[in-house]
């Protein structure tokens, strides 16, 4: 399930089902857009967001979606990425 | 090497294409689409580069590709036409350098405008959007914010004072796998 939050240009939502509550979103967000409320994250200030993704990288559940993002040109293939899909698969 | 390995290899470059001399090329052999190994030889070649650079110069690192994109930013920009206004100027240069990286003039909801007066300082937050930069980082691995980040600052702060005439510096905020916020900091 999606907690909605505030609308504004760029939408976040946090999967409460997904969301283990590690609070790594509220660190690495550059903007304070996320607080831990009820050990779940919330997107609390959607209005600051510059569409960076950090939180999408740092987040071990994957609990978060962003609407609106510019999405930037992609000419790699990201490594990391790869690594821990190969290590999963 | 066997004979073999050598006639196929020049097998593999021969070829009945006839230049002459007027012969100018109009497009990209082959076309852009067909390019995708030569770029990501050239992201590797950048990392590679910029990974042995650090490891000779250290910390001396940054300052040297920081010097070396100001330079080529005041070089390249004695060329654009001269703006007053930095808001102007920015959103200029961003047409220039698009394709190549898209930069974004912005504020954080809490501020009413985009030049930001705080702490004795007057600044700009800037969004790097696409940034083959980023990419070539993250491709080869390498962390971002490092010297070849720093070529691009130096490139960014160097066109931005020839276009202004105005003294500027750029810090980092954040770097993130889909933008980056930088602030220019006006002097
Ligand atoms: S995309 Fe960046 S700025 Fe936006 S919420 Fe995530 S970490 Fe914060
Ligand atoms: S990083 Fe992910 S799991 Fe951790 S608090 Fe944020 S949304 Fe929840």
């Amino acid at each position: 399930m999606y907690r909605d939050r505030v609308v504004s240009v760029i939408e976040i939502r946090v999967d409460e089902n997904a969301c283990n509550g590690c609070g790594l979103c509220v660190k690495d967000c550059p903007m304070q857009v996320y607080e831990l409320r009820d050990a779940i994250s919330v997107p609390v200030r959607a209005a600051s967001c510059m569409g960076c993704l950090s939180c999408h990288e740092i987040c071990p559940a994957q609990a978060l979606e962003h609407r609106g993002v510019y999405p930037s040109r992609r000419h790699y293939i990201d490594i990391r990425v790869c690594e821990m899909l190969n290590r999963v698969i | 090497m066997t004979d073999d390995t050598i006639r196929e290899m020049k097998d593999s470059f021969a070829s009945s294409t006839v230049y002459r001399s007027e012969d100018v090329p109009l497009q990209c052999v082959p076309p852009p689409d067909e390019l995708e190994d030569t770029l990501h030889g050239l992201m590797k070649l950048n990392g590679l580069i910029i990974r042995s650079l650090e490891e000779i110069a250290g910390r001396g690192a940054n300052a040297v590709t920081y010097r070396a994109g100001r330079k080529y930013g005041h070089e390249v920009a004695k060329y654009f036409r001269k703006i007053e206004d930095v808001e102007e100027a920015l959103k200029e240069l961003s047409n220039i350098l698009h394709g190549q990286y898209t930069i974004e003039i912005w504020k954080p909801a809490d501020k009413d405008r985009y030049i930001i007066e705080e702490n004795g300082s007057t600044f700009i937050y800037l969004v790097f959007h696409d940034c083959i930069v980023r990419q070539t980082l993250r491709r080869n691995g390498q962390p971002q914010g490092g010297p070849l980040c720093l070529t691009l600052f130096g490139y960014v702060v160097g066109a931005i004072e020839e276009i202004t005439g105005r003294k500027a510096k750029l810090e980092i905020v954040h770097t993130g796998p889909n933008a980056c916020l930088k602030k220019l900091i006006l002097q």
